[in-house]
């Protein structure tokens, strides 16, 4: 097959990129003027602060990386007591090659703060698990994809990729179709995932080892848990992930900007819309462009109604998994209206593509309002029979009521975001503390609840349902406003149709956007937004040729799911059921 | 549930507090028993409400931008529109479109010798379409797509060009929707092409997967 | 856990560039070996009675089809729709979605299949019952899609044999109905023999 041509291992040779971007438009100044405060408040040596980014930067020595951590989560008056990230990039030219970033969050002051230490090829760093429970997993994929160690992990193995895969797929120079066969003879050859950690424990009668999944009706296909068994109670659990790793971060560096969309629709697939928007805000953010309002309401009007449909995907399987059936059915009904709505617009039911970078594809279709409100008039109808059926129910209760549970200080530290965060009484909702695309202007509420238990999670999403068709209603009211929707700039937006087939000038922007595709000025960005889980950001560095530098994406699964181990300890295997099923764990963003 | 106010924008969901007689089971289970059954009763008087599709026999109608299965469309004469710009396949993310260029000696006008459109690997997105300078490559609301072995899921011009008199209403994914003129020759005159005619008479027998008659 | 790097040097082939996804050395490995066993010469001397057997077993095949939906992906989302009320799969007698491989015969491989998944894919596949029919869905299972990745399956022909393949990303309901219609005629006609 020729077309891997391609991907054949080409060293990188591309111009080394450096960290500044002037075009960054969006309060610059803002961001440096904080980043200053914060310095005059730590006062810290070993950080100094990068100016000119999209959020408060510091470049933090390597050495003093903990403490630095530390600090910031102590502070009185900062509390940055969230890690949302911890990636990585790769600039292979660079003396010290690596760039390892963490991003933390301050619930108490609502501000972000991006830390960036560099780290040559044959170093390690330290690891930060002790102040952050939450960095777990975030540094075993740093480890995993660019082979950086970080001394003090007590479990520092492969994530996403297999225990026979050899080398560190993102750095630069690895070429992006080389694979590595797992055979079945290696997995028999594999270490247990769990080990005798527990042979210490007490327990009342014979310690059981219980593999779930991968496939398993459960585990929602690619999910694996190992638990150990006292009885019928676990002690111990490890989540296995990586089944459904499809290399989303480096296969955006060998498409360009436009191509990548489609990428990201396959992240959570139940709101694909919602991942266009994160993306797309990104790019936007970069190029220093923003979207026509018509665009934006569409945009808000769809990321709403893919959220609904989230929900009712969770909430239905969810239910499916405590034997509930029939909720499924009338749940999928209004889903099934929802990606009718969708196809009108863009052709697509599931995985629509309909964003691009500067705008929508194509308008929406003429009735879009019609059935958008017959779609709002609709929805509730089949949340109150849910509700009716379950939610007095004495069964279903004692199926979810204080099954694992986790307090509001674990969630933080772990990272949670979105409804189960929500669930534990933590009123975090980027769209409230971050408005974009115009969410600042409606009138909603952010619902918590108490407990951080299975029953909590299954309140805050059917409430936030309900608040959602409160934005839909609102945004109908207002109307589309008119116009295009699509920026009206060439070298980012192809140019009609009728133009293209008539006058030279739009045929050649039309040839040079196909060919070298949108070329963003050298920098980096960040930008989120609230998915169906929680907050999704993107993080896009470019080099200012065609096809992104690096994009990393922060899946808002991957930090929920690592407390899932020990959220079940001490609950019962059909618990641990109702307890996955009600944390949405989406595979395709959870492996990215 | 119940909603109770924390703050402005914040709002706490409480759970119900049990009666005795939701607490004893069977009460609720009744009455959820009772809420299906009435959606039977309902649906057997209204059985035309259904929102069943009884597939093979009624097709649901997709909207006008339904991306499905490409086309490639052909002028008044019957000659592809198509030019071998390699657009598309350059904004294909999947990479699945191969062309091979052919040159008319006469007009120096290029055309495609292959055209080759791998269906396994395509992803539908439509990006092929929104690259086309020539109005040529369309998406139909074809959908029925299965394939019996992996060596005929690659479409070539024989399966992707229709006659000059296809029926083009049923379409899917276009470039624009409402009848527009393309006056300009920026594209070529087609002449000196060979006229394609589907089915051609002289070729390979259709792809029986794909090909069931315009 | 101390850090550990792992080694296998027996599983590790270096794929050649420009050789496509299971030609190259690492074919005949995790491919079925049996997979040419699937052409059963005709045997030429059956009787009337063991055709007309045939025909009833494999009229009654194709018409109670037990699905095991190996979803992984985007794609186990659409074959939920298809399931569910709208499209209806109880209407051909393809209700009884089974998860366990020991009472299913029609395997449908819906979603991605990365190399950390190849194996449980194959050991799955193995436990089936005979006869079993395995129905790729969508563009990651059936060819790896737009995912020309270091961990991605590039198509599940690779691991075990195929009998129908539906593109689409993820393909329609109706166009995995068509595809489970068009090999419930492929039973029908006898033309899968195992």
């Amino acid at each position: 097959m020729s077309t891997l041509t391609k991907f054949s291992a080409i060293p990188y040779t591309g111009p080394a990129p450096t960290n500044r971007n002037p075009y960054i438009p969006s309060d610059v100044a803002v961001h440096d003027a904080r980043g200053a405060a914060l310095a005059e408040k730590l006062q810290h040596a070993a950080m100094q602060q990068e100016t000119g980014q999209d959020l408060p930067t510091f470049i933090v020595e390597k050495s003093a990386i903990v403490n630095v951590l530390t600090v910031l989560r102590d502070h009185p008056e900062l509390r940055f007591t969230m890690p949302l990230d911890c990636w990585g990039v790769d600039y292979p030219r660079r003396e010290k090659r690596f760039d390892v970033l963490y991003q933390l969050y301050s619930l108490q002051n609502n501000e972000r703060v991006r830390l960036k230490v560099m780290v040559g090829e044959d170093e390690s760093i330290d690891s930060g698990i002790n102040v952050f429970k939450g960095l777990d997993w975030f540094e075993r994929e740093v480890w995993d994809m660019f082979g950086i160690r970080f001394d003090g992990h007590p479990n520092l193995r492969r994530i996403l990729t297999h225990e026979a895969f050899q080398g560190h797929p993102l750095r630069k120079d690895y070429d992006p179709a080389q694979r590595w066969l797992l055979t079945e003879k290696d997995v028999a050859q594999l270490t247990p995932v769990i080990d005798d950690r527990f042979k210490d424990v007490d327990t009342d009668f014979e310690r059981v080892t219980l593999n779930l999944g991968p496939s398993h009706p459960a585990t929602h296909g690619t999910l694996r848990i190992v638990v150990t068994l006292d009885g019928e109670t676990i002690i111990g659990a490890d989540q296995e992930i990586g089944y459904l790793h499809r290399c989303f971060e480096k296969m955006s560096e060998t498409h360009t900007y436009q191509q990548v969309i489609p990428f990201t629709d396959r992240l959570n697939y139940c709101s694909a819309i919602i991942n266009n928007v994160g993306y797309c805000l990104t790019v936007e953010k970069l190029l220093g462009i923003e979207a026509p309002a018509r665009a934006q309401h569409v945009r808000l009007m769809l990321s709403e109604f893919m959220r609904i449909a989230d929900h009712l995907v969770c909430i239905g399987t969810n239910l499916v998994d405590m034997g509930a059936l029939t909720n499924f059915w009338y749940l999928f009904q209004p889903r099934e209206e929802i990606y009718g709505l969708i196809e009108a617009c863009c052709g697509a039911r599931l995985l629509p593509s309909y964003l691009r970078i500067g705008g929508l594809a194509v308008d929406v279709p003429t009735d879009f309002l019609q059935n958008a409100q017959r779609l709002v008039d609709m929805i509730p109808k089949y949340i109150d029979d849910v509700e009716k059926l379950v939610d007095r129910n004495k069964v279903f209760l004692d199926r979810v009521v204080g099954v694992a549970p986790i307090s509001p200080e674990d969630a933080i530290a772990y990272g949670f975001t979105g409804p189960c965060l929500r669930a534990c009484g933590v009123p975090f909702d980027v769209r409230k503390s971050n408005p974009y695309i115009g969410y600042e202007t409606y009138d909603f509420d952010v619902p918590i609840a108490e407990g951080g238990d299975t029953y909590a999670r299954y309140l805050v999403r059917m409430e936030e349902m309900r608040q959602s068709l409160r934005i839909l209603q609102q945004a109908i009211d207002r109307g589309l406003p008119e116009g295009p929707v699509m920026v009206d700039n060439p070298y980012v937006a192809l140019p009609p149709k009728e133009k293209v087939y008539n006058e030279m000038e739009s045929l050649i922007y039309h040839f040079k956007l196909i060919m070298h595709g949108i070329q963003p000025p050298v920098g980096e960005a960040y930008f989120q937004v609230e998915g169906g889980n929680g907050e999704l950001g993107f993080h896009v560095v470019s080099d200012g040729t065609k096809n992104p530098y690096r994009v990393r994406v922060r899946p808002p699964c991957f930090a929920i799911y690592q407390a899932f181990g020990k959220m079940i300890t001490g609950q019962t295997i059909p618990d641990a059921v109702a307890a996955l099923g009600s944390l949405n764990i989406i595979a395709g963003e959870l492996d990215h | 549930m119940a909603i109770e106010r924390v703050s402005p924008g914040v709002v706490r969901v409480v759970p119900n507090k049990l009666s005795v007689s939701e607490r004893m089971y069977i009460p609720q289970v009744l009455a959820g028993m009772v809420l299906t059954l009435r959606h039977l009763v309902k649906n057997l008087f209204n059985m035309k409400g259904l929102p069943t599709i009884s597939y093979p026999e009624v097709k649901r109608v997709y909207s006008e931008r339904f991306r499905g299965r490409h086309i490639l469309t052909t002028r008044e004469d019957g000659t592809t529109r198509c030019v071998a710009c390699y657009m598309c396949s350059t904004a294909c993310p999947a990479e699945c479109i191969k062309i091979e260029a052919g040159e008319d000696e006469r007009t120096r006008e290029k055309f495609p010798q292959r055209y080759e459109i791998d269906l396994l690997r395509c992803i539908f997105c439509g990006y092929c379409v929104d690259a086309c300078p020539e109005d040529a490559i369309y998406m139909t609301r074809d959908y029925e797509m299965a394939i019996d072995t992996r060596a005929r899921s690659v479409v070539g011009l024989r399966d992707l060009v229709v006659p000059p008199n296809f029926p083009v209403e049923p379409m899917g994914w276009r470039p624009y929707y409402g009848s527009i003129d393309k006056h300009g020759t920026a594209g070529g005159t087609g002449i000196g092409q060979p006229k394609r005619e589907a089915p051609f008479a002289d070729d390979a027998p259709l792809n029986p997967d794909l090909y069931r008659g315009a | 856990m101390p850090v550990k790097e792992t080694s296998f040097p027996d599983s590790i082939i270096r794929r050649k560039a420009g050789v496509g996804p299971g030609e190259g050395p690492e074919k005949g490995l995790i491919t079925l070996p049996g997979e040419s066993d699937r052409e059963v010469a005709d045997l030429g001397s059956s009787t009337y009675l063991t055709t007309t057997v045939d025909t009833m077993v494999n009229w009654a095949r194709g018409n109670s089809l037990w699905p095991l939906p190996f979803g992984t992906a985007c794609c186990a989302i659409e074959f939920m729709s298809m399931v569910s009320s709208h499209y209806d799969i109880a209407r051909f007698g393809a209700e009884v979605v089974r998860f366990s491989p020991r009472q299913a015969d029609l395997m449908i491989v819906a979603g991605t299949i990365v190399d950390k998944m190849a194996p449980v894919l194959k050991k799955i596949y193995e436990q089936m019952p005979e006869p079993r029919y395995v129905l790729a869905m969508g563009a990651c299972a059936t060819s790896g899609g737009f995912y020309r990745a270091y961990h991605v399956v590039q198509g599940i022909d690779e691991i075990v044999p195929v009998d129908i393949w539906v593109p689409g990303c993820p393909p329609t309901p109706e166009g995995l109905m068509y595809g489970i219609l068009k090999l419930k005629e492929k039973i029908e006609r006898g033309e899968i023999k195992r």
